[in-house]
């Protein structure tokens, strides 16, 4: 009773004077790494787009292929795990009236885990000892300490996601019968996701290990490669849920809106634990050794994973409209004059929205067989992905950093800053465009992936592709500099900008909004079928893979 | 009546012929997909029947016992190696299974389930996933074929997928003890 009065005081001292101090630190650590964390990566990535281009030759000690895998890695697990620890835990602190002490010792010890594991990942890939991309294909071997690395990055993650549902169960405990507040639901299912997704690879890299060491001769290539996409794939989705929980939860109370229906947006990440783990296969589809059946058995689970997208497009409409009608808007599309285009903080979630409507109908084209026939590992695909991850996730994070870095630091966003954010927003979006646009037209002409620059003796097809290669370097070169000025926002946010009080924008239901049912609690029964979903996927083909397997292969180091 | 329409249209679904076919040619989707789909039909068109014949089923399951252990015997029935086959071979056999997956299994289960209490559910649970246990140790290991129509490799799938059904089954049962809803709700 004593605690319970206790933490119930905490919490409203909590929304009285803002984020608490010992929160404020762990978070904000985590968001800093993850912007130098995004230099680097950006820094790697001009790199790249100046070498497809053919305007600069890399030195025989940092090759394409060695900074194409830290380019990777850095950007699409480093960065945006560490960005969504330190955002979903502000948010769980915010929500929930504080961190545990216990939960805040946890999240520092994963925040160690990661940074030993990412440590020993780039070590081993700057050695030139792990060129093996982020996807880290067998039989392409890499030092067994690339995977050691891997495996600290993991136990980082689980320990994180543990401190979030320790901190759920806890609310839970001390508010009977309430609902968790939704931006803590979104935390909930993000992390339980990524758990869910993070099974399989972990089984792969326990394989992995003693193979890179020597103790086993061979690996089953097929199985690691769908391992792995059980977790690839499934990341890339927990990133986008990120996305998505500040477009429920924060962009309606940034323009001043209501949210469209809380039961909706749950159902929306009820829907993403269950379905999204066996979407992996999709990135498997010229694969050989997975029947037909089952690859068209899974075209449908993959087409399953775009429902909650189409709720949430159809979720946010909504609410942009019944805000600008709010605000005195007349006619069909009227409401849409009435939106704060010059407000950051808006603008960013904004296009990161409407990219997602280009970059989606782009996922649902290539997980169809015969489409995917046409662009599979051609720069098609790292054009959209660069839509998706780069533009709708990333771009997010952006917007979100405009207020969630004031609020912690206890500061503000002047509107000098709002200005540099709005031009960093155009940067990013043109340079974004320019090079993934590049990407998808030169990959349909058939200019791989993952290649340094060549142009196979002056053969009249390669040549061909150059216009557009020049044009993702441009796009690249911009990028560069938007990531530059990124960065440099990010920290005078944090030690620079006036001292202020800055909200968490958490937006309210309509006053008419029905109740949310009790049965969006349910995690047991969501984790449960999820598990499930995930055996129907999986059962049939892997143990296919493993009981009509080859004889396994050695390693093989291509570079 | 909604769902009892739903019901109907899946259950007239999966008895096209080429659906039909596709789901029987691979063995789990046969028992682990097919099957369940036909028992979630009839759970579906469980609420109108109960409407439409309100005497029936207070008369014959006041207690539910009735009705879980037709659902029981209606299952472990097709769980047979031997069912499968026939299902597969006679026409008389496949419209058997067509009926009484829904009617004889869905539907009572439907009927039944909250009925029976705590402690009832959870002797389902737990019964459904010892046999789940048994099943995957009989497929994984059994050393002969035991379909006719089955390869032993699809014979050692479903196994595993028993195995996952089970735990499954196992999570949710130990769940219900570590998280108390009553005590969140
Ligand atoms: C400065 C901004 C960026 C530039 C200039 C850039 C450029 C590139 C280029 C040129 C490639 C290599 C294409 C190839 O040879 O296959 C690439 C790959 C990739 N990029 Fe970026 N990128 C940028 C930002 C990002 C961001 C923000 C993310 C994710 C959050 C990202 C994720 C990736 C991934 C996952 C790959 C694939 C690596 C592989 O195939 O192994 N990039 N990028
Ligand atoms: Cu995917």
């Amino acid at each position: 009773m004593a605690l319970a009065l206790k933490e119930t005081f905490s919490e409203k001292t909590n929304k009285a004077l803002g984020v608490n101090s010992e929160d404020a630190k762990l978070t904000l650590t985590y968001l800093s790494l993850a912007f130098i964390i995004l230099f680097l990566g950006g820094t790697l990535g001009l790199l790249q787009g100046l070498n497809r281009a053919g305007l600069l030759e890399l030195p025989s000690w940092l090759n394409y292929y060695q900074v194409l895998t830290a380019h990777g890695i850095l950007l699409v697990v480093v960065f945006t795990t560490l960005f969504m620890v330190g955002y979903f835990y502000s948010g769980v602190s915010h929500t929930l009236g504080g961190l545990l002490p216990k939960v805040r010792k946890i999240a520092w010890t994963a925040l160690g885990s990661m940074l030993f594991g990412v440590a020993l990942v780039a070590a081993t890939v700057f050695m030139g000892e792990a060129s093996v991309m982020y996807t880290f294909y067998p039989p392409m071997q890499a030092s067994p300490w690339f995977y050691i690395g891997l495996v600290f990055v993991v136990l980082g993650v689980w320990l994180a996601a543990f401190g979030v549902f320790i901190s759920a169960a806890n609310w839970k405990k001390r508010n009977r019968g309430q609902h968790l507040p939704m931006f803590s639901f979104f935390a909930v299912g993000g992390f339980l996701l990524l758990f869910l997704g993070s099974l399989g690879v972990t089984a792969e890299v326990l394989m992995l290990i003693p193979w890179a060491f020597g103790w086993t001769e061979t690996v089953n290539v097929m199985l690691s490669r769908t391992l792995f996409w059980a977790f690839g794939h499934t990341a890339v989705n927990v990133w986008y849920l990120v996305a998505v929980s500040a477009w429920y939860v924060a962009v309606p109370k940034i323009i001043g809106g209501r949210t469209f229906s809380d039961t909706l947006a749950r159902v929306v990440v009820i829907l993403s634990v269950i379905l999204n783990v066996p979407g992996g296969f999709h990135h498997q589809i010229i694969d050989p050794a997975i029947g037909e059946g089952i690859k068209f058995m899974h075209v449908f689970m993959s087409l399953s994973i775009s429902l909650p997208s189409l709720l949430t497009a159809f979720a946010m409409f909504a609410i942009f409209e019944r805000a600008g009608r709010k605000k005195g808007a007349k006619g069909l599309l009227g409401w849409i004059k009435k939106l704060p285009w010059g407000d950051v903080r808006f603008l960013a979630p904004m296009i990161a929205m409407i990219t997602f409507i280009p970059a989606g109908a782009g996922g649902i084209a290539q997980t169809n067989n015969q489409l995917n026939q046409v662009v599979h590992n051609s720069l098609w695909i790292v054009g959209h992905f660069h839509l998706t991850v780069g533009v709708t996730v990333a771009l997010t994070f952006f917007g979100i950093t405009y207020w969630l870095i004031p609020y912690l630091s206890k500061r503000e966003l002047t509107p000098k800053l709002n200005k540099l954010g709005v031009i960093q927003t155009l940067m990013w979006t043109v340079g974004m465009y320019l090079m993934a646009g590049a990407m998808h037209w030169v990959g349909l002409l058939g200019s791989p992936r993952r290649t340094s620059f060549s142009t196979y003796g002056d053969h009249a097809t390669a040549l061909g592709w150059s216009p557009y290669l020049f044009s993702l370097a441009i796009g690249g070169t911009l990028l560069f500099l938007a990531v530059v000025l990124m960065v440099y926002i990010a920290f005078h946010l944090m030690f620079k900008a006036p001292k202020g009080n800055t909200e968490f924008p958490i937006a309210e239901p309509e006053d008419d909004a029905a109740p949310t049912p009790q049965w969006t609690e349910r995690w047991g029964l969501w984790i449960v079928i999820a598990f499930a979903i995930i055996s129907m996927g999986y059962v049939i083909p892997v143990v296919d893979m493993i009981v009509n397997a080859p004889p396994g292969s050695p390693p093989f180091r291509t570079w | 009546m909604k769902q009892a329409i739903y019901g109907l249209v899946l259950y007239v679904f999966l008895m096209l012929p080429p659906v039909a076919s596709l789901a029987e040619s691979i063995m789990t989707v046969h028992m682990h997909m097919q099957m369940p789909l036909f028992v979630i039909a009839g759970m579906l068109m469980a609420p109108y029947l109960k409407q439409r014949f309100p005497g029936f089923f207070s008369k014959w399951n006041h207690n539910g016992v009735p009705g879980i252990l037709l659902f029981f015997i209606i299952m472990v029935y097709w769980m047979l190696p031997r069912a499968m086959d026939e299902a597969l071979a006679y026409q008389s056999v496949e419209i058997f299974k067509f009926i009484s997956l829904p009617f004889l299994a869905g539907v009572p289960l439907r009927d039944s389930w909250n009925k029976l209490g705590s402690i009832g559910q959870n002797v389902i649970l737990v019964s459904f996933s010892i046999i789940s246990g048994l099943m995957a140790w009989l497929y994984i290991f059994s050393p002969t074929q035991l379909c006719n129509n089955y390869l032993k490799v699809e014979q050692i799938t479903l196994g595993w997928a028993f195995l996952f059904l089970g735990l499954s089954i196992i999570i949710y049962f130990v769940q219900q003890f570590f998280v108390d809803q009553s005590q969140y709700e």
